[in-house]
């Protein structure tokens, strides 16, 4: 055998070259190479791209932004449904940003814009709890499919610089299972300031207690201040709602309740574009208070990343789908933006050091 | 211990090496595609591939260095005495290179999540303490530096058995059969 005649021939020598690059072509294939486009993290950047998104060391999405800092207190009730570190009963410090959700980092501050606020609350025990929310009612896409029409249809037009109005009807009127969430955004009242708007995490969420039950929850920072309609509340000030909150917080703190609907049978936890029953029970888990502002370009909740599945032992995703995008677009977001040189944002530092409205129409 | 070091009959590597190189082949293989998916595709499974991927990372990590201790106590076989030297040199190289690779692609994962200020928390609930504090750039760079790795070692791996092929079926000079245990 060790000395065959046919030692060179070609079969023996496909079989040296074959199957390496088998391997090679199949690594390839996985990394999306030899195939028709298929869904990516690197393909919803494109389409934030298209939809304004500047690069410029910005977030892709909810890219206009301010920080704030101050505390979380739990309330014994968030104890008896997780059995998390966040719940044991300590005053825990809080980081929170304040954004507009749109992917443009210059928008002028305007009473029709979606706003967000996301948090991360830490115990010393490094228990690590951060939360994304936004201040719609439900949310208008159920899986990654729509997410990515959805982000697509919000591509600017060259000429107006706006999402195309026929693309977005179409998303909608192409998917009825979405007919409820649109007809909620559309009542929603939006709120006259972020100080008294409420945020939703629209995403479900599992607590684990101590004994190992679990709950499904939803997630809602309700507002404290009372309601004011956002007709007529706005200012011809491109930062009128960061520099309202800012003069605020000058005053005195701003607190919100942290609030968990209770899933019922027949709720669904895996699609956020559903409604819950509306009588659900809502246990308020503690209560977060923001003391002091900052520009995100001088605190780190700037550069940091509020992916909603870092989360502590105790409170864990659901097998929502859109959990599952969100982690891994969150974090393409957040690797390119890092590697890129930051350009100043909108609310700079002087802005939170002397909030006084000006019409300056920064951006526009 | 003693190695002939005839062309026809290289004596082969001892169990544990051929065990640890198999097991940790097919483990770095499993983590090239798992991180290939994460990175390439949206998948609504993300969350389950990506504790996969840090549990068999660190798993790697712990292998390369059992693997690198067994490797300086045992004696390893000598290639054929027939290889041309560059292609002796070629084989040491790339063989350095394999190590450096499987212990740097873990450590630059676990650098980088820190860097980013991720919490590393592993399938069943064991928590890995950072290698340091949160450094927002270095995340950035370390994340394209855990790719070109990565993608590096994906050629390395595709030479590597082309090599190992070759001297399986076109030489048969019992390189390959000293890594299967004949
Ligand atoms: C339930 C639905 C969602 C909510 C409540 C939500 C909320 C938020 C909030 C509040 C932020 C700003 C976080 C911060 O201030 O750092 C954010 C960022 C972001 N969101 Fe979402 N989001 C949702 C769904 C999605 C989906 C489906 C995508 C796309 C796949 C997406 C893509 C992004 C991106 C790319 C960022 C920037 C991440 C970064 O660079 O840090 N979001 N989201
Ligand atoms: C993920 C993939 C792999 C890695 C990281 C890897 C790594 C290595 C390393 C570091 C060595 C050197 C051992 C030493 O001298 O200490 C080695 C030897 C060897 N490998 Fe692999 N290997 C892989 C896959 C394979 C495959 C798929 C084959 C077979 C087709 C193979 C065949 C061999 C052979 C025959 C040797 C012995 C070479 C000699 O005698 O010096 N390897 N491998
Ligand atoms: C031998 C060990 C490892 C191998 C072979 C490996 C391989 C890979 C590959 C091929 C990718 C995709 C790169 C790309 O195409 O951009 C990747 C991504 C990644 N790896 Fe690893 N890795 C290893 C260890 C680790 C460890 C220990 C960690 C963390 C503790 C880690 C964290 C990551 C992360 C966070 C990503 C990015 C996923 C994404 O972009 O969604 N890796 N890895």
């Amino acid at each position: 055998m060790a000395h065959s005649p046919r030692k060179g021939s070609p079969a023996r020598w496909a079989a040296v070259v074959l199957p390496p690059l088998c391997l090679g072509g199949l690594m390839a294939w996985t990394a999306g190479v030899f195939r028709p486009p298929s869904i990516s993290p690197s393909h919803f950047m494109q389409r934030f791209h298209n939809a304004g998104a500047l690069g410029d060391g910005f977030r892709r999405a909810h890219a206009k932004g301010m920080c704030v800092t101050g505390w979380f207190d739990p309330s014994p009730k968030g104890q008896a449904l997780s059995r998390s570190g966040i719940f044991k009963g300590e005053h825990l410090p809080v980081m929170g940003r304040f954004s507009l959700a749109p992917p443009l980092p210059y928008l002028p501050d305007n009473p029709a814009v979606a706003r967000s606020l996301a948090l991360q609350i830490l115990s010393p025990k490094g228990d690590d709890w951060r939360m994304a929310l936004v201040d719609v009612p439900l949310q208008s896409m159920r899986d990654i499919a729509d997410a990515y029409a959805f982000f697509g249809a919000a591509k600017l037009d060259p000429a107006t610089h706006k999402p195309d109005p026929v693309a977005v009807q179409t998303y909608a009127v192409q998917r009825p299972w979405l007919k409820t969430a649109f007809e909620q955004a559309k009542a929603h009242k939006q709120t006259s300031d972020l100080t008294n708007d409420s945020y939703n995490s629209l995403d479900s969420f599992i607590l684990t207690d101590s004994t190992g039950k679990k709950t499904a929850v939803r997630w809602s920072v309700v507002a404290k201040e009372p309601f004011a309609p956002a007709e007529g509340s706005g200012a011809n000030d491109g930062n009128y709602l960061f520099k309202r909150l800012v003069q605020t917080l000058d005053q005195r703190p701003l607190s919100w309740d942290i609030v968990a609907t209770i899933a019922r049978d027949g709720d669904p936890v895996n699609d956020p574009s559903q409604p819950w029953d509306a009588a659900d029970q809502k246990v308020t888990v503690g209560t977060v208070t923001f003391t002091k502002a900052y520009s995100e370009d001088e605190s780190p909740c700037g550069p940091m990343v509020f992916d909603p599945t870092i989360l502590p032992d105790g409170i864990s995703v659901s097998d929502d789908p859109l959990l599952a995008l969100r982690s891994s677009v969150y974090m393409r977001s957040y690797a390119t933006r890092s590697a890129e040189h930051k350009a100043p944002s909108m609310v700079t530092p002087g802005d939170v050091t002397n909030p006084t409205l000006t019409p300056d129409g920064k951006g526009q | 211990m003693s190695f002939s070091q005839n062309t026809g009959h290289a004596a082969p590597f001892p169990r544990l090496s051929i065990l640890l190189h198999w097991v940790m082949a097919a483990l770095i293989i499993v983590m090239l595609f798992v991180g290939l998916v994460m990175a390439h595709d949206s998948t609504i499974h993300y969350a389950g591939l990506f504790t996969l991927h840090r549990t068999v990372g660190f798993l790697i990590l712990l292998l390369v260095i059992v693997r690198l201790i067994n490797r300086f106590t045992n004696r390893t076989p000598t290639l054929p005495d027939d290889l041309p030297a560059p292609m002796k040199l070629a084989a040491h190289l790339s063989h350095i290179l394999l190590y450096g690779f499987m212990i740097a692609l873990p450590l630059v994962g676990w650098a980088m999540l820190s860097a980013g200020g991720y919490p590393i928390t592993l399938w069943g609930g064991c928590h890995i303490p950072p290698l340091m504090g949160f450094h927002p750039h270095l995340w950035g760079a370390l994340r394209c530096l855990h790719s070109l790795l990565a993608y590096g070692l994906i050629l390395l791996i595709i030479a590597h058995i082309g090599a190992a092929l070759l001297h399986g079926v076109i030489r048969r000079d019992g390189v390959m059969g000293s890594m299967l245990g004949r």
